[in-house]
């Protein structure tokens, strides 16, 4: 099996960041048929592609876009997710350093099918180098009359404006991100049903679109080819292909695009194969739970990792060899999410940095049986009961961790070392 | 106002109607359900609520079939509105669990110091621990640990360690006063909530904050360490501070004021206070106050008794009637009186005296024969309630800063336009505090003294415009306004006020129904006090606002009862209930009530008073409760009157500048001391109640004072309380007969201007 490229189609064409090798390749085609359609053909075609959110939580990409208000009695504005903060998660990254036109070209088209005249990419604070190629794309792509004024003459408008984070994960969090982009503290915002949809009241209260850079780079291509097109490859509710960024243990990481539904295994073989013997698998960035070795004979696709008991999440594919020790590795998990929780909810802000603190006593070889409830416990509490998702981020990984691995905790509790390095062979 | 929509919901399987979008922890409430919370805070927006995760339910929408589709997450109930079919659990084992966790959480970092925390006993984090948590923590880790005492500002100190993160304090100042000086730093764990590089925090709202602290992270300075909730008593009083009338709540230790905190009333304060107020009434408990009559013997003032201090206040009089006539007699004071204390003031100097030389105004403006406003718009000073502000669509906000002047209308002029989207206009020659906490206001900045020029201006543009209500005008006035308007055009306006035209026809365009005007001071003291106040009276008028509640013309005041003390007829020329001493049927009425004959001719106002006092002519000047030598407008004039007037009777709670210069000091009790009536700015009458004793017996309540004074005067007075002074008030001024004390409402009661005009 290979990969199957529909974004990463031309990545590889010298010079494809740059306007001129982009339209040589077919580069705004899409948008000038986009215009050329009504905004509800263009949604339509959205919907019959089936395209789902690539930013985590696949919600279909449709429903946000026929989602907002028809009318023009409110500004309407794009957000475009590029905070990408999920830990093993580098595919927007490539998406914007390499193919800058694709994104914009699939930015404006979402501005014209849900009547926005202004959109917003908020690039991560770490990303100078994309948000540099994006910068010059945009100026590229003003200058040759497809953002601003009258669009290739067809009347409609858009500017596009890079909005730059300042180093917070929360920030990636949709509601977040709004906060931020409108001059506050980067935190959450109430959800439906306690506040409307985005769509309906986001930035400044006015209906905003939230999709991410893969979602919104993966238009264009749905655009000139058509959503059954695009519908026809991958799983029936998981259509099109997915960028997973393949990393740790394997011998060929970075970004692979391959069809949804693809085995986990065969996206292992095409990363180079495993360093050593596989342990576990991390599929969808760091905050999705843990997949062990013998659990990995699983198709890649939304459905089939959630039976699985993880998720496809950001498509971050941690691959993890048996010279990891869970125990190191969920503590280094904990202290991120610690280090990013954003501090407005209590589950969260006391819950990260208490397991932290328990994670440091028993590698400090202080700690007890039950702390591996109380762990648990610690995760039950957090889970589902904070503001927004980072929190049951945090509990995920740490709950899965010790459902699997319960056995690792409780010989690093007993003899006060790793398992992993008791059996002689190399750490991590 | 449109009918609520109702929606049936169903808490805990009970079913009640509550009005869509209710916050289910307010639908609780209305069936005696307790649910737990720390961040929510009914006046501060939504938005930013449901941090805490306290008050978690569990909830679901009924489904058609009967059955009910539960969310799969458990919500925050003070975010989650009502609507048709919610059905909520808030005492499930899942939500116990929760409490619990979220408890134990919030306690892991929390310094466990109650036995020396100010909040401890009345601290909603050891309430809700007690009735939801967990009786153990399972944490046996090292807390976190931050600076215990960090001053924010004189008045505020910031235990960090304390703080669970509620955002309430933040919250405050971003949405209520509008200051935005505290913000939370860094974030997770280590966030702390902090001012700009530790400046100072310097709202003049910033005691609220220890009111709205969950735990005893905000503390007073004042209060730090001074006593325990259980040890304290608590009496319903009003702020003295200012003209707003604010509800507060005396704390006191036996005969001590511990602290003040706010008093919920809707009409007036909501629940805030500032900062004057909160922390402003150390002086009732202050070591310096009079604790005897002092009587002057050979330049030092010696300590005497009531008697004989009654004795030579009476000799005094009676020598200075007798030789020099009653007017040769004169009283300043009044508006730091109660209402039954002004009223038996002018009683006093009127009945037992026989002298109409009283005044309580010691600003410039003391027009005689009251002013254009009553004669108008037929309201004393302000038209409309402070509640109406929030209802307003534009403000006009004339030479006032309020948050200096007038707190608390400030804070619903800032409601207005942050919560109701009210238009802000601002003029004032300076750049204020007040034009900084609304965002861009439109700014009239015009030249000092221009003021009369500007709302000309207005005036011209507003008929200009057409919109204008010309029928609210007489037509022969109409034409003869019209006509004197000819010359304001925007072009010489703007050159004689540095206004921009642009800016004056913004401004003219905003004008209109529902254009509410506040002004304070700067218009108070203005030098063409009358014919400022006739063209706003034209302007209120034109754009409709003649007689409208969420517009009009108000002019603030400045003294806790400057509005009572008019009421009461401490004027010159008018007898309680604006009725002028020169009008024969109106002083016969009033004769009949007391019993007495009344001096048909007005008498001095406070200015005539000092001046004839400074040459010497005033043989007894009787000063209650006003500092005049440092507070009158004209202090050298005070001060030549004070060392020039025949005989000088100081009443007072402290050796005041004032009484340094008297011949008697009274000392008399504070507003804790005593009971009474204060009438706020929008006529509001309040009542406050009487706390504790005086520090010493022989301080007096100023009603004691001067009834035992019209006792030795051989003119009895005959009151045995407040309360039964009230009665005479009302048949004196039949406005304030609904303002008996059994028929006072909690919330006070604005008096009607409508019998104003019976009076006439």
């Amino acid at each position: 099996m290979a990969e199957l490229k529909v974004l990463f189609k031309d990545i590889d064409v010298p010079g494809i960041e740059r306007l001129e090798v982009y339209e040589q390749h077919g580069g705004y085609s899409a948008l000038r048929k986009a215009l050329g359609m009504t905004r509800q053909q263009v949604i339509d075609e959205v919907k019959a592609s089936g395209l789902r959110g690539r930013g985590g939580a696949g919600f279909p990409a449709w429903i946000k876009w026929n989602g907002i208000p028809k009318d023009e009695s409110q500004p309407h504005y794009v957000q475009c997710n590029a905070d990408e903060g999920e830990p093993g998660t580098f595919k927007d990254r490539e998406l914007m350093l390499r193919h800058p036109h694709q994104l914009i070209e699939g930015i404006i088209i979402a501005g014209y099918a849900i009547l926005s005249k202004v959109g917003y990419i908020y690039i991560r604070g770490e990303y100078t180098e994309p948000a540099r190629v994006m910068r010059r794309a945009i100026d590229e792509a003003y200058r040759a009359g497809y953002l601003g004024k009258n669009i290739l003459g067809s009347g409609v408008d858009f500017d596009l404006y890079i909005h730059m984070g300042a180093g917070s994960y929360e920030c990636g969090e949709e509601s977040a991100m709004m906060s931020s982009i409108m001059g506050e503290r980067g935190q959450p915002r109430l959800k439906f049903p306690h506040a409307p949809l985005p769509t309906i009241a986001g930035l400044w209260n006015c209906p905003t679109l939230i999709n991410n850079v893969e979602t919104l780079s993966c238009v264009p291509a749905i655009i000139r080819n058509g959503g059954a097109w695009y519908a026809s490859m991958g799983t029936e509710k998981s259509t099109g292909t997915k960028i997973f960024s393949v990393s740790g243990h394997v011998n060929k990481p970075g970004n692979y695009e391959v069809e949804m539904g693809t085995p986990l295994m065969e996206l292992l073989e095409l990363a180079g194969g495993v360093k050593g013997k596989l342990k576990a698998v991390i599929p969808g960035g760091s905050s999705v739970p843990i997949l062990p070795a013998e659990k990995c004979d699983v198709n890649l696709d939304y459905e089939s990792l959630q039976s699985a008991g993880t998720m496809l999440g950001s498509g971050g594919f941690m691959v993890l060899n048996d010279t990891v020790c869970i125990v190191k590795f969920m503590r280094r998990t904990a202290a991120f999410y610690a280090h990013e929780s954003c501090g407005k909810c209590t589950p969260c802000r006391e819950g990260t940095r208490w397991m932290v603190k328990i994670f440091d006593r028993i590698l400090a070889g202080g700690g007890r049986m039950e702390d591996i409830d109380l762990l648990l416990d610690i995760c039950d509490q957090i889970d589902g009961r904070s503001y927004c998702g980072l929190g049951d981020a945090a509990a995920w990984p740490i709950r899965a961790s010790i459902q699997h691995y319960r056995h690792e905790y409780e010989y690093y509790i007993k003899h006060g070392r790793s398992m992993v390095e008791v059996e002689g062979k190399a750490v991590a | 106002m449109a009918q609520e929509e109702l929606v049936t919901i169903e808490i805990n399987g009970i079913e009640l109607q509550v009005p869509k979008g209710e916050m289910i922890i307010e639908s609780a409430k209305r069936i005696g359900v307790d649910i737990p919370f720390f961040c929510y805070h009914p006046r501060l927006g939504k938005g930013q609520a449901a941090n805490c995760r306290m008050c978690l339910v569990e909830a679901g929408t009924k489904q058609p079939d009967g059955s009910v589709r539960m969310m799969p997450k458990p919500q925050t109930s003070c975010t989650l509105p009502a609507s048709q079919g919610l059905v909520v659990f808030t005492d499930t084992v899942a939500i116990q669990k929760a409490r619990r966790g979220i408890l134990e959480f919030l306690l892991i970092n929390h310094p466990l110091d109650c036995p020396i925390c100010d909040r401890g006993g009345e601290c909603p984090l050891q309430n809700n621990t007690l009735f939801y948590g967990p009786a153990v923590s399972r944490f046996i880790e090292e807390k976190r640990h931050l600076p215990k005492a960090f001053p924010l500002s004189d008045y505020v100190v910031l235990d960090r360690e304390r703080c669970i993160h509620c955002a309430r304090c933040t919250r405050f100042s971003q949405e209520i006063s509008g200051d935005a000086q505290l913000e939370f730093l860094k974030r997770g764990a280590d966030m702390m909530v902090s001012t700009f590089q530790d400046t100072e925090f310097t709202s003049r709202f910033s005691g609220n904050t220890i009111e709205l602290c969950p735990v005893g992270a905000l503390t007073s300075r004042a209060y730090r360490f001074r006593a325990r909730p259980w040890d304290m008593k608590s009496q319903k009083s009003i702020c003295t501070r200012c003209s707003n009338g604010c509800n507060i709540w005396l704390d006191y230790r036996p005969n001590r004021l511990v602290r003040v905190l706010g008093r919920e009333n809707e009409a007036v304060n909501e629940e805030w206070t500032c900062d004057r107020g909160k922390f402003g009434h150390e002086y009732i408990s202050s070591d310096r106050r009079l604790l005897s009559p002092l009587i002057r013997r050979d330049g030092k003032f010696v300590t005497a008794s009531w008697v004989e201090a009654y004795h030579l206040i009476a000799s005094h009089l009676r020598q200075a009637v007798a030789e020099h006539g009653a007017q040769s007699v004169g009283a300043i004071g009044g508006a730091h009186l109660s209402n039954e204390e002004a009223y038996l003031l002018q009683k006093l100097m009127r009945v037992a005296v026989g002298t109409n030389n009283i005044d309580h105004r010691l600003e410039r403006n003391q027009v005689a024969g009251g002013d254009t406003l009553l004669a108008r718009l037929g309201v004393p000073f302000t038209q409309n309630a402070i509640a109406d502000i929030e209802r307003a669509k534009t403000l006009f906000i004339l030479g006032a800063d309020l948050v200096d002047e007038q707190p608390i209308v400030f804070l619903r002029a800032r409601k207005a336009w942050f919560r109701f989207g009210a238009n802000v206009i601002i003029a004032h020659p300076e750049v204020t505090e007040t034009e900084l906490r609304f965002d861009e206001p439109v700014i009239l900045r015009y030249r000092e003294g221009t003021e009369k020029t500007l709302i000309h201006g207005l005036l011209y543009l507003v008929l200009q415009s057409g919109k204008a209500v010309t029928s609210a005008l007489p037509s022969e006035e109409l034409q003869s306004l019209q006509a004197s308007l000819s010359a304001y055009t925007p072009s010489r306006v703007s050159q004689e006020t540095g206004v921009a035209e642009s800016v004056l026809r913004e401004t003219a365009d905003l004008l209109g129904e529902g254009t509410l005007v506040l002004c304070a001071g700067r218009v108070r003291n203005h030098p063409e006090y009358a014919e400022l106040v006739g063209a706003l009276v034209n302007l209120t008028l034109l754009t409709g606002n003649g007689a409208r509640e969420n517009g009009g013309l108000n002019i603030l005041l400045p003294e806790v009862n400057s509005h009572g003390a008019a009421d009461m007829g401490v004027l010159p020329d008018m007898l309680p209930g604006y009725v002028r001493v020169s009008d024969t049927t109106a002083r016969q009425r009033m004769e009949k009530l007391w019993e007495t004959a009344l001096p048909a001719e007005p008498g001095l106002n406070t200015q005539a008073m000092l001046e004839s006092a400074a040459e010497g002519h005033l043989q007894v000047l009787y000063v209650v409760g006003e500092d005049i030598a440092h507070k009158y407008h004209d202090p050298d004039l005070a001060r030549r009157a004070l060392e020039n007037a025949g005989f000088v009777v100081v009443q007072d709670l402290f050796l005041t500048e004032t009484a340094q210069y008297a011949d008697v000091v009274l000392p008399a009790a504070s507003v804790a001391e005593k009971e009474g009536t204060f009438t706020n700015t929008e006529r509001r009458v309040q009542r406050f109640w009487k706390a504790f004793n005086a520090p010493s017996p022989e301080v007096k309540p100023d009603l004691n004072i001067f009834a035992e004074l019209a006792v030795y005067l051989g003119k009895p007075l005959p009151v045995f309380s407040a309360e039964q002074l009230m009665e005479e008030i009302g048949q004196a001024f039949p406005a304030y007969a609904h303002c008996c004390y059994d028929q006072l409402p909690p919330e006070g009661v604005r008096w009607q201007t409508t019998s104003l005009g019976e009076e006439e």
